[in-house]
């Protein structure tokens, strides 16, 4: 470029050489914005402490691994069968202990089973009832997740939408009618939870 | 112009710009994502996914209207230039 001559301590800005009555040299804006925005633009650490934010300490690599784990879908699926399970089970036992059939022995009806058959006939219902709370929970959670992820909003329809896709799985299996009839109720159980929740 | 002198003015622009920029996206990113009912302190999974994306997205967009940019402002300085010349 045609710098002013002689003098390379001239903030000579423009392409064409410097002279008091010319017009004032011409600003090359594209090479200052291809350095600024355009393909020479230097490697940027994106950090608000840079960008003039509030400096936030930087999270070690294990820190983010453990955060990204425990907002996964697949760990909310396992901690809601988990409780479903614990939920279940006491639910289970609690429905065991009020009803009068337990322990019925069929060959003997008159007889009253003993407390070893009442405890056995307890732990199954519990165990039934544990394994069925756990499936449906960790199946409610995981589409809830699902669904939260795909549409990228956190309101009351995101439970709806997952009570009817568990509601309907579970119901499919005893038919369409079922599966609907299961869609449906489920996601007015869910819609009242999340409007007393909300 | 000095690529050198260039870069400099660019280094001294760039904080500046930076700033702007990480200010402005902040705002856009939480008026869209972030519904004004704070009833828990914590970013809710649907929040978070919805910031991930629209900071990807505003980044991308920077990245390529810049190139554009600077084709088009390279584009204006050829014309400028030969006028300059023609009329010269």
């Amino acid at each position: 470029m045609a710098a002013s001559s002689g003098a390379p301590a001239a903030d000579a800005q423009g392409s064409s050489p410097i002279s008091a009555n010319d017009d004032p040299p011409h600003f090359q804006y594209s090479v200052l914005l291809d350095h600024l925005i355009g393909d020479r633009r230097p490697i940027k650490d994106l950090n608000p402490a840079v960008m003039a934010g509030l400096p936030v300490p930087y999270k070690t690599d294990e820190q983010k691994m453990i955060e990204r784990a425990m907002e996964s879908c697949t760990f909310k699926a396992a901690l809601a069968c988990v409780g479903g399970f614990v939920l279940g089970g006491a639910f289970g036992v609690f429905t065991a202990g009020i009803d009068t059939n337990v322990g019925f022995d069929p060959k003997d009806p008159m007889r009253t089973p003993t407390a070893r058959e009442v405890l056995k006939d307890m732990g199954q219902r519990g165990m039934s009832y544990a394994k069925n709370f756990a499936i449906v929970g960790a199946m409610f959670s995981c589409t809830e997740c699902v669904i939260e992820s795909y549409r990228g909003q956190s309101d009351w329809k995101n439970a709806v939408y997952s009570g009817c896709v568990t509601g309907g799985a579970i119901g499919f299996r005893a038919g369409l009618k079922a599966g609907l009839l299961g869609c449906g109720g489920f996601a007015a159980f869910s819609a009242a939870i999340e409007y007393y929740l909300r | 112009m000095d690529p050198m002198k260039a870069q400099q003015l660019a280094a001294e622009l760039e904080v500046e710009m930076m700033a702007d920029m990480y200010n402005r996206m902040t705002n856009a990113c939480h008026r869209k994502c972030v519904p004004p009912h704070y009833k828990e302190p914590e970013l809710t999974k649907g929040e978070a996914v919805c910031l991930d994306r629209c900071v990807a997205k505003y980044l991308d967009l920077h990245e390529k209207l810049g190139r554009k940019l600077t084709e088009l402002s390279v584009q204006d300085e050829e014309v400028m230039r030969k006028a300059a010349i023609g009329s010269g």
